[in-house]
């Protein structure tokens, strides 16, 4: 388990994902967990990755932590209720949504492009604009750009936060294509924001789970340290691997990954 | 310059806060993994469920459940720490909004836990 935690950690680490996406699978279909015990063991380990990571974005103030403030209070909201919903919705339909969600991620490497610096032209914001949502946006906005699109972002974040709950992921898969694309920030601090926002997304819904009995301690130890050592060393060695190679293996991987599950949620 | 100027010096001590607390967890949990090394303990034997009543003995035992429950904890409480430490600084550096932001993060999660021991 620490070795799959590890694993699991590096490869994240390497592909830009958190834990969740590997942890899950590892767990259910490795050692035979039920899901929703996954999802709060891979809930936990995602926020011990994502904090250390958040810390070294904070120092070096790459994150923009008003920003993140602003759209985790969201995804917090969403990982409440996704951390109800999981506990009356089937397992099957857990195991066809993580499905789902494996198949996405691996249609998403499969388009990959190399990251634009910013997507659309700026547009400014106006200083005499007294408006207040154009004052909020210029609170929340950086040094050297200018944050668009408050309500979509909002919107999209209180999903990330039920799509997290419900499958135990960190939802940056969500986050930075939301704060990139959708509201203007450069991807370099869409990154690191989503990586700040990770953690207080994953203990909205950890602590339901903790409660609700779902989080064995021997599970969760190994795993959230495997994880957190996979995920030091993938920050590492990752100028010396090839990515389009790595890529490639993973997309075959998830796309297993997923059958796996479908099957497991039909049989 | 386009939007707020931020507080480097407050987000270098959160970052700061937020590394530290994590490595403590992290510490907690391998001491937790270590002693669950040594009694032979597998991870799927089926850990015990959290019995805060019971950490202290479970501590001072150097039972594995011990350490590894106070690290599972010390991991949740380690965001809402940095949430919590974003709200004092927001409040000295009158920013109110922001403060009110992080309160209702913190007020968030403590409707989650309610939820949870309610329906638990």
């Amino acid at each position: 388990m620490l070795a799959g935690g590890v694993a699991a950690g590096i490869f994240g680490s390497l592909l830009g994902l958190g834990g969740g996406v590997l942890i899950v699978p590892l767990l259910t279909l490795g050692f035979g967990l039920e899901l929703r015990a996954a999802v709060g063991v891979s809930l936990v380990a995602v926020i011990v990755t994502s904090s250390a990571a958040a810390g070294v974005y904070l120092e070096r103030n790459t994150a923009n932590l008003r920003l993140g403030m602003s759209l985790e209070l969201f995804t917090a909201i969403g990982a409440l209720v996704g951390g109800v919903i999981a506990f009356l919705i089937e397992e099957r339909v857990l195991a066809v949504l993580f499905a789902v969600l494996l198949g996405y991620v691996a249609l998403s490497m499969v388009r990959q492009r190399p990251a634009t610096a910013i997507p659309e032209a700026l547009a400014p914001v106006d200083p005499d604009d007294e408006d207040v949502q154009a004052e909020v946006l210029r609170h929340l906005s950086g040094d050297d750009y200018a944050v668009r699109n408050l309500g979509r972002g909002i919107v999209g974040a209180t999903g990330a936060g039920v799509v997290s709950a419900l499958l135990g992921i960190g939802g940056g898969i969500i986050k930075v294509p939301l704060m990139h694309l959708a509201m203007g920030v450069p991807m370099r601090v869409a990154t690191a924001t989503s990586n700040l926002m990770i953690g207080i997304t994953a203990a909205s819904s950890a602590v339901i789970y903790l409660i609700r009995g779902e989080i064995d301690p021997y599970v969760a130890g190994p795993t959230a340290i495997g994880v957190f050592l996979g995920a030091s060393l993938g920050s590492r060695v990752a100028h010396r691997v090839d990515l389009r190679i790595l890529r490639g293996l993973f997309v075959v991987v998830l796309a297993y990954t997923a059958i796996q599950m479908l099957l497991r949620a039909v049989t | 310059m386009i939007g707020h100027p931020p507080n480097r010096r407050f987000e270098w001590r959160l970052g700061r806060m937020l590394i530290i607390v994590t490595y403590v967890a992290v510490s907690l949990l391998l001491v937790g993994v270590a002693l669950m090394l040594i009694g032979g303990i597998s991870p799927l034997d089926g850990g015990p469920l959290l019995d805060i009543p019971r950490l202290i003995d479970d501590l001072a035992g150097l039972t594995p459940a011990g350490f590894l429950w106070l690290g599972l904890l010390a991991v949740i409480a380690t965001p809402v720490s940095r949430v919590l430490g974003a709200a004092v600084g927001f409040v000295r550096g009158g920013e109110p909004l922001m403060a009110l932001v992080a309160v209702a993060i913190l007020v968030t999660i403590g409707t989650s836990i309610a939820i949870a021991v309610a329906t638990g």
